[in-house]
C-alpha cells in the first residue's frame, strides 16, 4: 500500500508555481483533505485571480472561476443554491485582505457556510511584486522600492484577527507552511473547516502562511528563514476563533 | 372616458396610501386604472404627490398633464397645482392645513378641515379617508360610494373592528362634505 | 386568470418567480427597492433564496455563483449600480451563464437623481461591461409587456447560455397598473447541459465554468461564435410594435415610458390631421431595423426621436438605419424630469408644422 501518492483530485500535470512557492504545498494539503474526505466529486473550488488563479489548471475537479476579490459572492451564490456540496474558495492577499475585503467580511459576517483559504505571501504575485495589504514594515516590493513605510501605505492587515472580531464565522486559523509542523496543523485546521462546512455550521477560515521565492528576490531555502523572524512575528500562528473545539456533530 | 386625479400632500399625510385605494377601488369596480407616484428623497415631511388615471379602456399615457380632480392636503400643494386642475374640475381642499385664500370661479370647490374632523374622530390619520369621502360625495365620477365602501371594508378587513368603523366614520364625513359643496 | 394591480416592481420580481428563478442577490438603491423588498419575502416562500449583498458588485458575483450552479438566478439596480454591476455581467457573459439583470433606471451620470430617465441606453445595448459583448435588450412600456418580458428572460439567456437586461425606467418601476399574471413555472434544476455544476451524483466531475483562462486561440474562437449570436438576434429575436405606420409622414421613434405618451400625442395628433405613426422597440437590442427600411421614404418627412436622455441616445441607431433618408427631430427631457401629454404633444405638433430646428 502507498504510503505517499499524488491525490487524484490533482491532475497528473507538472505545477506551474515557481520552484519553492509554496502555493503548490498549500494546494496539495488541500487535495489531499478533499480525497481523504471522499469529497472528490462533490467538491467545488472557486478560483480567484492571482497566482491562485493557476490551480485551475491542476485541481482535477469542478472548478469555478471568480473576479477578483469576488470569490467569497461567487462561493454565496453557488452555496445557497446547492448547499449539499463542499465549496471552498482559495484566495491570495490582494483579492482577500484589498480588493475583496467587503466580500470576505460580509460572508463571514453572514455565517455562510463554506470555507475560504487564504494563502498570504505578502506581495501579488502574478502581477510583479507590488506591494500587497500584507506587506510587512520595510518590506520591499515593485511599489515600495525603499520598503513599506507605514506613514504612507499603513500596517500589514491582519486577516485572522479582523475576522475573528465578528460573531458568526464558526472557525478560524492561521498556520505557516514553513516547516513540517506547520504543515500537519494546516492540513488538520482545513480538514476542521470542511468538517463544520459538511456538518452545516458555517464559515470558516484558514489563512496559510507562504512565501514568494520570485518577488522576495530570496532562495526557497532562505525564505524558510524569512518567515520564520519576519513574517511569524507579524502574524501570529494559532486557532483566532472556534466554535467547535470538542469536535464537529 | 378618461379621468385624472391628482392628491398631493406631504409625505406622512396619507397622500401615497389614497391614491392606492382609490386605482384598486377603480379596478376592482371593473375599470382601468394607473397610479404614478412621485416624492423626493425624504422618507417623511418631503413633497408627496401622485396621479391617478381612471378609465373604462386601457391606459394609453398615464403621464397627465392635466387633472379633472385636485386633492390639496397642504399648502404647498395648493399653490403647486392649483393650476393643473382643468377649468370646470373638482377640487378638494384640506382647510386645516391651508391659509389661502381658494379661487373659486373656475373649480367646483369642497373644502374640508380634514385634519380637524380626523382629530375629532379620534385619529389624525384617517385625514385621508375623510378626503376620499369628499371626492365620493362630490360626484368626480372616478369611484362610487359602493365601490369605495366595499375595498375600505377590503383594506382593513384585517384590522381591529374599532379601526373599520373609525375609517368608515371618516368617510361618511368626507362624503357629508363632498354632497354638500355641489348642492350649493 | 383576473388581473391584479401591480406596482411595476413588484410586478417584475413576481413575474421572475413564476419564470422559476429561484436565486436573487441585490443592493438597495431607489427606484428598484420594491424587488428585492418582494423577493425577500418571496422567493423563500417557493423555497427559494434572497440575499442581500453587501454592494451591487458582490450580488452580481452572488448571481453569478448561483447561475454556475443551474439555478435561475436574477439581480436588479439602477444606473449608478448598474455600473459596479458591470464586472459581473462581463464575466456572466464571458463565462457563458444565464441571468437576468434589471435596471429600473434614473437620472444620471454620477449620482445623478432618484426620478426616472432613460439615460442608461448606450451602457445597455453598447457596453455593459468591459470586452465587447453584447445582451439581448427588453424596454417594456408597460407592465403587461414587462411581466411579459421578465417571464420569457430566462428562456433567452438560458438558450444563449448570456445574460439578458430589463430595461425599465423609474417611472415604470413604481407606476401600478393592472397585469395578468402567467402560470407558475417549476424550475428543472437537473439540467444535464454541460454548462452547469450542478450535475446528477453519478457523472463524471472534472469540468469547469472558467472566465479567465482561455487559451487565446479560443477565446477568439469565443468571440467569433457570440459574434454570430449578435447576427441571429437580428435576425430572429427583434420585438417592436408598429403603430399607424401606413400613411405616416412623421415617424416617432420611443421607447418605454416615452412611448406611452408619445402614443397618446399621436392619437390626438391624427385627429387633427396630423399623419403621425411610431415605432416603438420592445428589444432595444437587437434594435428593429427593418421597421425603417419597410417605411416609404417618399412619404415619410421625417422622424422624431422621444427620449428621456439629453443627448438623446437612440440617436445613432435610428440613424445608422434612416442613412439619410429623412431628417431626425428629438424631443427630450432629462435628469429626472418626466414628459407630460402637453409637452410631447405640443413639441410633436411643433415638429410636424415645420417649426423645429
Amino acid at each position: 500500500m502507498a504510503v505517499y501518492k499524488r491525490p487524484d483530485t490533482l491532475k497528473k500535470t507538472p505545477s506551474g508555481f515557481c520552484p519553492g512557492c509554496m502555493h503548490s504545498l498549500a494546494t496539495k494539503l488541500i487535495a489531499e483533505v478533499v480525497e481523504e474526505m471522499g469529497q472528490h466529486k462533490n467538491c467545488v473550488h472557486i478560483v480567484p485571480v492571482g497566482c491562485s488563479t493557476l490551480n485551475l489548471v491542476y485541481w482535477n475537479g469542478d472548478v469555478l472561476g471568480a473576479a477578483h476579490g469576488r470569490a467569497p459572492a461567487v462561493a454565496t451564490g453557488f452555496k445557497r443554491s446547492n448547499p449539499d456540496r463542499l465549496v471552498f474558495a482559495y484566495q491570495g492577499d490582494g483579492d482577500c485582505a484589498a480588493i475583496g475585503l467587503a466580500e470576505i467580511m460580509n460572508a463571514a459576517n453572514r455565517g455562510e457556510n463554506f470555507t475560504v483559504i487564504f494563502f498570504n505571501n505578502q506581495t501579488y504575485g502574478m502581477t510583479g511584486g507590488q506591494m500587497a495589504p500584507t506587506t510587512l514594515i520595510g518590506q520591499k516590493t515593485t511599489t515600495t522600492r525603499y520598503g513599506r513605510d507605514p506613514e504612507t501605505t499603513g500596517y500589514p492587515l491582519k486577516m485572522c484577527e479582523l475576522l475573528a472580531t465578528l460573531e458568526a464565522p464558526a472557525f478560524i486559523a492561521r498556520y505557516a507552511l514553513n516547516t513540517p509542523k506547520g504543515c500537519r496543523e494546516a492540513k488538520k485546521a482545513i480538514r476542521k473547516g470542511f468538517d463544520i462546512q459538511m456538518a452545516g455550521k458555517g464559515f470558516s477560515f484558514i489563512e496559510l502562511l507562504g512565501n514568494c521565492p520570485t518577488n522576495w528576490g530570496l532562495t526557497p531555502l532562505q525564505t524558510l528563514d524569512y518567515m520564520e523572524s519576519n513574517t511569524i512575528p507579524y502574524f501570529v500562528p494559532g486557532v483566532y476563533k472556534d466554535k467547535f473545539k470538542d469536535g464537529v456533530k | 372616458m378618461k379621468r385624472t386625479l391628482v392628491i398631493s400632500g406631504s409625505g406622512g399625510q396619507g397622500v401615497m396610501s389614497a391614491g392606492v385605494m382609490i386605482a384598486q377601488t377603480a379596478v376592482d369596480a371593473g375599470n382601468c386604472a394607473t397610479y404614478l407616484p412621485e416624492y423626493g428623497p425624504e422618507q417623511r415631511g418631503g413633497s408627496a404627490k401622485c396621479t391617478v388615471v381612471v378609465d373604462e379602456d386601457e391606459i394609453i399615457s398615464p403621464l397627465a398633464s392635466k387633472c379633472d380632480t385636485l386633492i390639496v392636503m397642504n399648502e404647498q400643494a395648493y399653490e403647486k397645482f392649483a393650476k393643473t386642475l382643468r377649468a370646470g374640475g373638482i377640487l378638494v381642499v384640506n382647510t386645516s392645513r391651508i391659509d389661502s385664500e381658494i379661487k373659486k370661479d373656475s373649480f367646483t370647490v369642497v373644502e374640508v378641515p380634514a385634519d380637524d374632523l380626523a382629530v375629532e374622530l379620534g385619529n389624525i390619520k384617517c385625514a385621508n379617508i375623510i378626503l376620499i369621502g369628499a371626492l365620493v360625495g362630490s360626484e368626480a365620477g372616478i369611484i362610487s360610494e359602493e365601490a369605495i365602501l366595499k375595498s375600505l371594508d377590503k383594506k382593513f378587513a384585517s384590522k381591529k373592528k374599532e379601526v373599520l368603523e373609525l375609517n368608515h366614520k371618516a368617510l361618511q364625513k368626507g362624503i357629508e362634505y363632498g354632497k354638500k359643496a355641489i348642492s350649493k | 386568470m383576473a388581473k391584479v394591480l401591480m406596482k411595476g416592481n413588484e410586478a417584475i420580481a413576481e413575474a421572475a418567480v413564476r419564470a422559476g428563478c429561484r436565486f436573487f442577490a441585490g443592493y438597495p438603491i431607489t427606484p428598484q427597492n420594491e424587488i428585492p423588498e418582494y423577493l425577500s419575502w418571496r422567493l423563500p416562500e417557493v423555497g427559494g433564496v434572497f440575499v442581500q449583498g453587501e454592494s451591487e458588485v458582490a450580488s452580481v458575483n452572488m448571481v453569478y455563483g448561483a447561475a454556475a450552479s443551474g439555478c435561475r438566478a436574477m439581480t436588479s439596480s439602477s444606473g449608478p449600480g448598474i455600473s459596479l454591476k458591470a464586472e459581473g455581467i462581463s464575466y456572466l457573459a464571458g463565462t457563458q451563464l444565464p441571468a437576468v439583470i434589471c435596471n429600473i433606471s434614473r437620472g444620471g451620470p454620477g449620482l445623478g437623481s432618484i426620478q426616472p430617465a432613460q439615460q442608461d441606453y448606450l451602457q445597455a445595448t453598447k457596453a455593459l461591461g468591459h470586452g465587447g459583448f453584447k445582451v439581448m435588450v427588453f424596454a417594456p412600456a408597460s407592465l403587461q409587456e414587462a411581466v411579459d418580458v421578465t417571464y420569457k428572460a430566462w428562456d433567452y439567456a438560458e438558450r444563449d447560455r448570456n445574460p439578458v437586461m430589463i430595461l425599465m425606467d423609474g417611472c415604470l418601476g413604481s407606476i401600478m397598473e393592472q397585469v395578468e399574471l402567467p402560470e407558475m413555472k417549476e424550475p428543472d434544476r437537473t439540467p444535464t447541459d454541460k454548462w452547469s455544476l450542478n450535475r446528477p451524483e453519478t457523472s463524471k466531475r472534472g469540468d469547469r465554468v472558467l472566465t479567465p483562462y482561455f487559451p487565446e486561440a479560443l477565446l477568439e474562437l469565443q468571440n467569433s461564435s457570440r459574434a454570430k449570436m449578435y447576427q441571429r438576434w437580428a435576425k430572429n429575436d427583434v420585438q417592436v410594435e408598429e403603430f399607424m405606420l401606413d400613411d405616416a409622414e412623421f415617424v416617432v421613434v420611443a421607447y418605454g415610458i416615452a412611448s406611452r405618451s408619445a402614443k397618446e400625442a399621436i392619437i390626438n395628433l391624427r385627429k387633427e390631421g396630423y399623419k403621425l405613426g411610431m415605432i416603438r422597440p420592445i428589444t432595444v437590442n437587437p434594435f428593429p431595423k427593418e421597421s425603417f427600411d419597410k417605411l416609404n421614404y417618399d412619404t415619410v418627412k421625417g422622424f422624431i426621436d422621444i427620449e428621456l436622455a439629453i443627448p438623446a441616445q437612440m440617436h445613432d441607431d435610428i440613424e445608422l438605419q434612416v442613412k439619410g433618408r429623412a431628417p431626425i427631430y428629438e424631443y427630450c427631457r432629462s435628469g429626472g424630469v418626466l414628459f407630460d401629454d402637453d409637452g410631447i404633444y405640443a413639441a410633436v405638433k411643433k415638429i410636424c408644422d415645420g417649426g423645429a430646428k
